[in-house]
């Protein structure tokens, strides 16, 4: 199974004093997985680290059964779409994926012609002889796109990828991501919004501080929100009221007023109970005018499993 | 595809890069200055001798050859015609018989042209004292200037600072850039890539450097005496040519390799340039052993004419420009050539554990 996947054993990574990211025990499998943390949690430094840009400080990192030091055999699998925006100086969008085919040891007509067919996939046709440097912010993420896939790699790692890419083009590129895992590939992408990816994503891995805070299947991440507690927006004239009953139930953690006094925000650990001791309340003669989950989405769970990551 | 046809594609598309890098732009200036000097000290030459052959102030040699010492000014200017240049200068001497006492001295300066030589005689008290005779070109006196020329400004400086910006930014600059990881994305072993870019920038820097060592060495030769410059061809200009050509493209494989590790290793070029200067600048009183560390031991032992080093230069300066003992030339080719491979099998370890580190720059 491991010549198929992407294997982290016990990786930690420092630049200088400052933690990268922290005895990571990961096993990524074939399909779409994204990477999701806030800014500096690590999730570059995870993908470069795949990459062979950087070395761990210790573990042991395999894609596909091949080490990262070895980049002779590991590239010729792998795409890399990083952030950093510059290529090869002066460089034409065609150039820089025509110039990065080159090094494949491709021969020149076929280097051309799988170059026009990465450049047609992520629809930079038209801008392929202007020069990157004029790009706009969502044509260099394309022309980059264009690049990691030009040689048609089985491991497609991607650091953000959907930044700067208007609605139609990010409809797009999500399908090309599909099409790749579709057929067995692995494609690793980035992200600090959960939401933004866990439409289209088959795993997810929250990341924060360096360290994998949870993994898996999207599904199986959203119910680990049951096991913690829930956050409920609550709407009702005598809040202050309401805020009093619910305080004497055990399993209500945490009450706030809304700033307009007429809602409460209410934190518990057992849905049913509050669900409850909200019935009685109600019969009780207070009046409650609406009931909202305030974590139902997944950026709740995130943001309670970072805790003061963000 | 094999290791040799990839280090030749990354060198190829490495190459224009290296060539018309803005960085490193001012190592042509460098490469051509000798030439520009030659070329202008030949031309200047030409153009004065013309100047004074059109003023119709050329006297024969058999003229000058008739003068004495102890000649008054008007019988030289009644036997050799009005002078290209006429002048006097007076200054106050101390007294051959008081030192403490000084007088007035009067000195009478002329210039005369035989269409080849320059002919300067000075008058003391009213009498011919002196007669020098000086090539406008003299073939000699080049040939040692350059040898000088090549040893101290070329290879110590030229050569070397050239490798320094040519070299030290391939990965470096790459670095600067953000876009070495363009490189290291690519299915390559690092060694091999390092070799790529090695051999673009040995073609680059061996390119500009060779090219201006032998544009210099014709600035020399071609505007002498045609008769002495056939002579010279017959008899050692071509070997000199090819050895001068030679030193600086080996000086480009030698520095080239240092400085390509020391952009590996170091941050600030700064650093590796200053401490590579003074390494060869106190090669010559080194042990035998320290001194086979210096590309510019060997070089200056394939160098086909010994700087020359006059007796008025101070003695500390002395002691950082005399060079080494030199070694047969072809222990040195072999030693640069070892040396060099040393050095960038310590770059292929160091390159293995390189990580991109933008932000660190």
């Amino acid at each position: 199974m491991s010549e198929q996947e992407i294997v982290f054993d016990n990786v930690s990574k420092f630049y200088g004093e400052v933690l990268g990211v922290n005895r990571v025990d990961l096993r990524i499998p074939p399909g779409i997985t994204s990477l999701v943390g806030p800014n500096g949690s690590g999730k570059t430094t995870l993908m470069n680290l795949m990459t062979g840009l950087i070395h761990p400080d210790a573990g042991a990192i395999q894609v596909r059964g091949i080490s990262p030091f070895a980049p002779e055999r590991l590239m010729r699998i792998l795409g890399y779409a990083t952030q950093y925006d510059a290529g090869p100086r002066g460089a034409t969008g065609f150039d820089f994926v025509f110039t990065g085919l080159l090094l494949f040891g491709y021969a020149r007509g076929d280097a051309e012609r799988k170059a026009w067919q990465a450049i047609e996939r992520v629809g930079l046709t038209g801008a392929a002889n202007r020069k990157v440097a004029g790009y706009s912010k969502g044509m260099r993420q394309r022309i980059r796109l264009a690049q990691s896939i030009a040689h048609d790699p089985e491991v497609l790692i991607l650091d953000e990828p959907l930044n700067g890419l208007d609605p139609l083009v990010r409809a797009e590129t999500i399908a090309l991501f599909r099409d790749f895992a579709a057929s067995g590939r692995h494609v690793i992408l980035s992200s600090h919004v959960l939401q933004e990816v866990d439409v289209f994503s088959d795993q997810v891995v929250l990341i924060a501080n360096g360290m994998i805070v949870a993994e898996g299947q999207i599904r199986s991440v959203r119910e680990e929100i049951h096991e913690h507690p829930s956050q409920f927006l609550l709407h009702c004239r005598q809040a202050s009221r309401v805020a009093s009953l619910l305080f004497a139930e055990d399993h209500v953690s945490e009450i706030k007023l809304t700033p307009d006094g007429q809602g409460l925000l209410v934190m518990t650990r057992n849905r049913e109970a509050f669900s409850a001791a909200l019935e009685k309340i109600a019969l009780g003669g207070l009046d409650i005018d609406g009931l909202v989950p305030a974590d139902e989405n997944v950026d709740a769970l995130y943001e309670y499993l970072i805790g003061g990551g963000r | 595809m094999t290791p040799l046809q990839q280090i030749l594609t990354i060198a190829r598309l490495e190459l224009g890069r290296v060539f018309f890098s803005r960085r490193s732009f001012w190592v042509y200036l460098i490469a051509l200055f000798p030439t520009v000097i030659f070329l202008g000290h030949a031309i200047e030459a030409k153009l004065r001798g013309q100047r004074w052959t059109n003023n119709g102030r050329i006297v024969k040699a058999e003229a000058i050859n008739r003068l004495e010492n102890g000649m008054d000014p008007e019988e030289v200017l009644r036997q050799l015609g009005n002078p290209v240049t006429d002048f006097t200068r007076t200054r106050r001497a101390r007294r051959d018989d008081n030192p403490d006492e000084k007088q007035p001295e009067t000195r009478r300066y002329m210039m005369y042209f035989d269409g080849k030589r320059r002919i300067d005689l000075r008058f003391e008290d009213g009498k011919l004292v002196e007669r020098q005779m000086r090539e406008l070109l003299n073939f000699e006196d080049d040939r040692r200037v350059y040898g000088g020329m090549f040893q101290f400004f070329y290879l110590r400086l030229g050569v070397f600072f050239g490798c320094l910006g040519i070299f030290i930014n391939l990965f470096r600059g790459e670095m600067l850039d953000r876009s070495l990881h363009f490189w290291f994305l690519a299915p390559v072993k690092r060694e091999v890539l390092l070799l790529g870019k090695y051999c673009a920038g040995l073609a680059a820097a061996g390119l500009i450097f060779g090219g201006g060592a032998l544009l210099s060495f014709l600035a020399m030769v071609l505007p002498q005496d045609p008769a002495e410059v056939q002579a010279y061809w017959q008899t050692v200009g071509v070997s000199h040519g090819f050895w001068y050509v030679a030193a600086a493209v080996l000086g480009c494989v030698g520095y080239g390799s240092v400085f390509l590790a020391a952009g590996l290793l170091l941050r600030n070029p700064i650093i590796p340039a200053i401490v590579m200067l003074v390494w060869e600048s106190i090669n010559g009183f080194l042990p035998d052993v320290m001194q086979k560390l210096s590309v510019l031991h060997y070089l200056q032992s394939i160098c086909p004419v010994p700087a020359p080093l006059p007796n008025n230069v101070p003695p500390l300066l002395k002691m950082l420009l005399a060079p080494a003992e030199p070694a047969p030339v072809p222990v040195a080719v072999l030693g640069l050539l070892a040396l060099t491979a040393a050095v960038l099998f310590a770059a292929m370890q160091s390159v293995r554990r390189l990580e991109i580190n933008y932000g660190a720059e």
